[in-house]
């Protein structure tokens, strides 16, 4: 193969991937060393950033709601995806109707971009007379609960419109890894004289455990970069108590103007992106 | 046999629950979009409009840009497909088919960019976009919407071609192809599918892309329908709920109609994914 044809092929590619992520990475490790503004011009190197945002009692706790809200987000994400994926097979096995419309419908639910999903979860938790779901709580419990109004309850009814909108990604790929279970597994062990539940949790589980394993990698990258979703149903608040990493970041260099700080705190996300890709390059991928 | 219908309606049970939880909230936001604002307003609320009216929708066609938010969607969408299939093709073709330094390193690089988030790249970029003029146009988004969707797309075609055998290239060499006929006119027919994949995963990802023009957007004119949608709401007044309700369901359909139209393709690919990781 002529080696001097191929750069034509790969140029376009790697030049994109120069301008759009090696570049801007590199100017935003260099803004987190400068105390640079927004409406400034002038600014100077020094470490001040990272001192101002390291000792501030918010990031901690902003750090806090973020991990709280990812780890939440991803367990029930699992356990849900994993409930409905072995209820869905456990129809097809028995070829019930309607295993696929509920497929489906689960999976509606993260096609929907997520603005959307915070837009449609803001109506649906409203305290306003046309919150549906406040109506029926009122009607049973004669009281109405605030979803989005307290700063003790926001970030549950965020975990929860994030999980209605994720646990269709867990299902699908889980409902993948039960098909790859082989029958003969399962048959063994009726023959042993296994229960159900003995099967479920000494086969199908061990046999998941990889695909559970991607699973929760691939859930908390993305929870960790939530935006949209917490943006269109909270926009952080009430107070900063929805305020995960991502809209902190934004506040800070769109709000406050604060470039440098704000790069400190995408330097971190990056770092945290990082992590758990090596983790999952580590653990996945080089096991091929 | 008795057991076994029990567990057959026990299953049917949950799949209603099921249905009806995750259908739930948007049904309530339709019915809302099809309600007049004093029905929205009245207590207790009802789930079925008492008359199902499209006012709300003439209302913000007519009055909004609505149309407007769904046609920058599409040309942007339609533009970032092309742009990032230009780029990746080519891409994946090499690194499938020639070996060169640093190719591991790369597409490393490649699945670091595909976790990052893109507030990340947006934040310099804001800055250097201002700087050349980039700053509030379709040109200079489609372009990052690119990048965005290059790691993917490129792991996803690599594999495509991966798959196919050097006995295929080796042939059509045989038969005096170059580099470029061997992968237009071999190559690219036999990895259709895979080329489909990427087209549907692109433009589906590229119609819910909010944060990119949040940022990099100004201009009302120009805003893809995600951000027209966040506008609505942002815009204060209660009286707006009605038309936010019924511009999310028109900013939806055309996500259902090809998620409907396409869930095939997309639950094989997610399934695959499990295989593979």
């Amino acid at each position: 193969m002529k080696e001097r044809n191929f750069y034509k092929y790969i140029t376009p590619l790697l030049l994109m991937l120069i301008l759009f992520y090696l570049f801007p990475i590199v100017e935003v490790f260099r803004y987190s060393l400068t105390n640079i503004r927004l409406d400034k011009e002038i600014y100077s190197y020094g470490v001040s950033a990272y001192q101002y945002v390291l000792s501030n009692p918010n990031f901690w706790e902003m750090l806090k709601i973020t991990i709280i809200f990812v780890f939440s987000s991803m367990f029930l994400q699992l356990f849900f995806g994993l409930i409905i994926a072995t209820l869905i097979d456990e129809g097809e096995r028995r070829n019930l109707k309607g295993t696929l419309v509920v497929r489906l419908i689960v999976l509606m639910a993260w096609v929907i971009p997520g603005v959307i999903i915070g837009v449609i979860w803001n109506l649906f938790l409203s305290e306003a007379n046309y919150g549906i779901l406040n109506y029926f709580i009122q009607l049973v419990f004669n009281t109405k609960i605030s979803f989005l109004s307290s700063q003790d309850l926001a970030l549950y009814s965020v975990i929860i419109a994030n999980v209605w909108r994720g646990t269709a990604f867990s299902m699908i790929i889980l409902y993948g890894g039960l098909k790859q279970i082989s029958e003969e597994l399962y048959e063994a062990a009726s023959i042993d004289g296994a229960s159900t539940l003995d099967k479920f949790f000494k086969i199908t589980i061990p046999q998941l455990k990889p695909v559970i394993f991607i699973n929760m990698v691939l859930i908390t990258i993305y929870t960790f970069n939530t935006f949209d979703m917490i943006m269109a149903l909270t926009g952080g608040g009430p107070g900063r108590s929805t305020e995960v990493i991502s809209l902190n970041i934004y506040n800070t260099v769109f709000g406050h103007l604060e470039l440098g700080r704000g790069s400190v705190l995408a330097v971190i996300l990056f770092f945290i992106n990082l992590s758990i890709t090596l983790f999952y390059y580590n653990f996945v991928i080089s096991e091929e | 046999m008795v057991r076994d219908r029990l567990k057959d309606y026990i299953l049917y049970l949950s799949y209603l629950i099921i249905a009806v939880l995750f259908l739930f909230p948007l049904l309530w936001t339709l019915s809302i979009s099809l309600k007049e604002i004093s029905e929205i307003f009245s207590y207790p609320p009802k789930l079925l409009p008492a008359t199902f009216k499209l006012d709300n929708y003439t209302q913000i066609i007519n009055n909004s840009k609505i149309l407007t938010f769904i046609y920058n969607s599409i040309k942007i969408s339609f533009f970032t497909v092309v742009g990032t299939l230009a780029v990746t093709i080519p891409g994946a073709f090499a690194f499938s088919r020639f070996r060169f330094k640093f190719k591991k390193p790369i597409l490393f690089g490649l699945l670091i960019f595909q976790m990052m988030s893109p507030l990340i790249i947006a934040i310099p970029l804001y800055n250097y976009f201002n700087m050349i003029g980039l700053l509030d146009t379709h040109l200079g988004i489609i372009l990052v919407y690119v990048a965005i969707q290059i790691p993917f797309t490129t792991w996803l075609l690599k594999g495509s071609i991966d798959s196919v055998p050097a006995s295929i290239d080796d042939a059509a060499r045989i038969d005096g192809c170059s580099n470029f006929q061997l992968l237009t006119r071999v190559l690219i027919p036999i990895i259709l599918p895979g080329i489909s994949t990427a087209i549907i995963f692109n433009a589906i990802q590229s119609w819910a892309q909010f944060i990119i023009p949040f940022i990099l957007l100004d201009n009302l004119n120009l805003f893809p329908v995600s951000l027209g949608i966040y506008n609505y709401q942002a815009s204060g007044e209660a009286i707006t709920i009605h038309l936010t309700a019924a511009a999310s369901i028109f900013a939806t359909i055309p996500t259902i109609i090809m998620f409907i139209v396409l869930q095939r393709f997309i639950v094989s690919a997610l399934t695959a994914g499990a295989v593979k990781g």
